[in-house]
């Protein structure tokens, strides 16, 4: 091949501070699905995608994490690390670049700062302008002019030339709304840059907000809104009970909006099994689709309501800004715990899953703080407890009131958040001892949250939660179902389940689990959710499925209820269902985060760490409410 | 002379002028880029509970959560008024 000019790959990166719509100007010029959020740093990811310019060029465009400065020096994990490490190595390879710097139009003062950085690294420069749906809203809300064309709006009250003469390359203002028509100002505006040879651009020193003003003659009441709404948000009485309401509104609402779907579920999976056994008749094979298959992965299916109420209220949080609220009125308490208000959006997602938590403490600027949050984040309640929470809290306290229930399952929630808070404290005063940095964070402007947005997160999670089901879930349930049928060999096969491969290795840990009220079928159950803690409800519908064949349309909460020891008392009680919650809020039964804390921390000495001391204090915890629930009296 | 005195003991919704910043240069360099350097024009909006981060406007419009104790090390004096 020629080794010409275009045979060097261009790349056009997307440059810009946190939450400057980059994420959306990525998807309307890629079409790909970045995360779309409304709070500092929530691109955690380098994206890439490939578009082609109107003059046929085709170029790599690459999102990159937010960026207040280019002149700060950040670590090389952060997001502002990240995106300074590409910025630099862009330039000493002498790569065909075009910098795209996505400007908030709202806050333009602010993002030309950045602009003023940029210009200085003397690479084709791209500015493009976001939120001109916003400013277009404002304007007609403002005054009565006739503006009903967004772009006649814009041409009256924006003087992009400015902007263009004064950084030395095309300036254009876009409208999220309009995908079409914001994709070929920009791809035009890259192929307007790369057709200017680097000593054409001729830019002016600028003052960021002269520049702001002589740009846009308008002074946004966004602003103003924000502001009142602020003042009742983060009013210094109102605010932290606002705060703490929105928080337990959110998880009293995973429990009673996702409960009757649930239960509803459940019973459909029972009269999907007799079906079946009456189709079929009783037989090996039947056993293994209703008890194996069915009793498994599809008792877990019963649990994904849950976590898509879940998803949606934590993406409403996220695209509204209170997310930023959030971390100014949490960080006095979390500052008092060795962390800070930065660390409160990864340990808040934590609560939907602990993967991109992890990723999420990029957010974090402290690296002592951010080690901090990543060996923490495990303990928050993440949706995939959900299963086992809503499996004991049905079986075992169904007779109770649904606001009991739910008060209760609140309880699990704050649990989580306290052993969270209480192991920062021990770390940050031993192994990741010393002094963090103190809280400077951007409040967004408050925005309605795109419903398009929210329902394809929502959706995103319950397709990754039936790709669990699916894959994962469904082998470990036939696998167990295998184990839990074939005897073990030198067994007496004529005790049934008893003598089985799986329960034999269940039984083996008998004598220590005891003491915490496990018996060989949660040993079993627990065994399997090593990998995967949501594994552990297919389990035990495994293993009841196959004791129980008798009793094929049972749902397992009742199976679990009435299940009897050899002297007909009951087998499992209020006592063991208290142990093994226990026992799930603290230990970190899940291989997908010690592979991302590997990942984050580049070590495995974190990961073990992390598994080695949730399960000590999670074993502990359930052993001692075993043992103080039996002193109490408690059955 | 113009009285001058940290940005975490400001009167609420009063606009100060930024005199200087007592921080390393790392630390400076950061408020910078966020708008806080010397001679910028900064509004307290409020303070969090229990001596929690304060939450500031600056001159380029962009609202801040900011520690208190990077506050009590900003140096700020009366703005001058508009003519």
């Amino acid at each position: 091949m020629n080794k010409t000019r275009h045979s060097n790959p261009l790349t056009i990166a997307l440059v810009g501070r946190p939450n400057s719509g980059k994420s959306s100007l990525y998807n309307a010029l890629t079409g790909e699905n970045a995360r779309v959020g409304n709070y500092p740093g929530i691109t955690v990811d380098i994206l890439e995608g490939e578009v082609v310019l109107p003059s046929g060029a085709r170029a790599t465009l690459v999102d990159l994490p937010g960026l207040y400065s280019t002149q700060i020096s950040s670590a090389s994990g952060a997001d502002e690390g990240v995106a300074q490490a590409f910025l630099d190595s862009a330039k000493t390879k002498g790569e065909r670049l075009i910098i795209a710097q996505v400007v908030d139009a709202t806050r333009l003062a602010l993002g030309l700062r950045l602009t003023r950085e940029l210009v200085a690294l003397n690479l084709p420069l791209v500015v493009i302008l976001t939120h001109g749906d916003v400013l277009a809203d404002e304007w007609r809300n403002a005054d009565s002019a006739d503006c009903t064309q967004i772009e006649k709006a814009l041409g009256a009250k924006f003087d992009l030339r400015a902007l263009a003469d004064a950084v030395g390359g095309p300036a254009v203002l876009v409208d999220s709304r309009k995908k079409g028509i914001t994709k070929r100002a920009c791809l035009e505006a890259f192929d307007k840059c790369l057709q200017r040879s680097l000593s054409a651009r001729a830019a002016k020193h600028f003052h960021p907000a002269s520049l702001a003003k002589s740009v846009l003659r308008y002074l946004s009441p966004r602003q103003k809104i924000t502001e009142q709404i602020d003042g009742v948000m983060l009013h210094p009485i109102l605010g932290p009970v606002i705060f703490v309401g929105i928080m337990a509104a959110i998880f009293a609402a995973v429990f009673l909006v996702a409960d009757p779907i649930t239960t509803l579920m459940d019973q459909m999976l029972g009269l999907a099994r007799a079906g079946l056994t009456k189709a079929f008749g009783k037989n090996l094979f039947t056993s293994f689709l209703v008890s194996g298959v069915l009793g498994g992965a599809g008792t877990v299916l019963a649990f994904m309501p849950q976590i898509v109420v879940l998803t949606i209220a934590l993406e409403l949080l996220e695209a509204s800004g209170y997310l930023a609220r959030g971390a100014f009125l949490t960080d006095r308490l979390l500052r008092a715990v060795g962390l800070g208000g930065r660390a409160f959006l990864p340990l808040l997602m934590g609560h939907a899953c602990a993967v991109p938590a992890i990723s999420a403490t990029r957010v974090v600027r402290d690296p002592r703080e951010r080690l901090t949050t990543i060996l923490v984040i495990p303990l928050m309640t993440c949706s995939a407890r959900l299963p086992t929470y809503g499996l004991v809290l049905a079986t075992f306290f169904s007779d109770r009131s649904p606001l009991f229930r739910s008060l209760l399952f609140i309880s699990l929630y704050i649990a989580g958040i306290i052993s969270a808070l209480f192991a920062s404290w021990v770390l940050r005063r031993s192994v990741t001892k010393g002094k963090g940095l103190p809280l400077v964070l951007e409040m967004p402007a408050y925005r309605l949250p795109q419903i398009q947005v929210v329902a394809r997160k929502a959706g995103h999670a319950a397709r990754r939660f039936l790709r669990q089901v699916g894959t994962t879930i469904v082998v470990v349930s036939m696998v167990l179902w295998c184990l839990l049928t074939v005897p073990m060999p030198g067994s007496h096969a004529e005790r049934g389940i008893e003598s089985s491969v799986a329960a034999t290795i269940g039984h083996v840990v008998e004598p220590i689990t005891q003491h915490a009220g496990f018996d060989w079928r949660i040993n079993v159950g627990l065994v399997g959710a090593f990998g995967a803690r949501e594994v552990m409800v297919g389990t035990m519908g495994v293993i009841y499925g196959v004791e129980n064949a008798a009793d094929d349309s049972a749902p397992l909460t009742k199976r679990l209820r009435e299940a009897k020891k050899p002297d007909g008392t009951p087998r499992y009680g209020v006592r063991t269902a208290c142990a093994l919650l226990a026992f799930f809020v603290l230990a970190c039964q899940c291989m997908s985060t010690v592979v991302a804390i590997r990942s984050e921390t580049s070590t495995w000495r974190w990961p073990a760490f992390v598994v080695a001391y949730t399960y000590t204090l999670g074993f502990a915890a359930a052993v001692l409410v075993y043992q103080v629930g039996g002193l109490l009296g408690i059955g | 002379m113009l009285s001058v005195s940290s940005l975490a003991n400001a009167v609420l919704g009063t606009r100060l002028r930024i005199a200087s910043l007592g921080l390393d240069a790392k630390a400076a360099a950061w408020l910078g880029a966020v708008g806080l350097a010397e001679g910028e024009q900064v509004v307290v909006l409020r303070r969090a509970p229990l001596g929690g981060p304060l939450h500031i406007r600056t001159a380029s419009g962009g609202q801040f959560a900011i520690a208190r104790e990077l506050a009590c090390s900003i140096a700020c004096e009366p703005a001058p008024e508009i003519a």
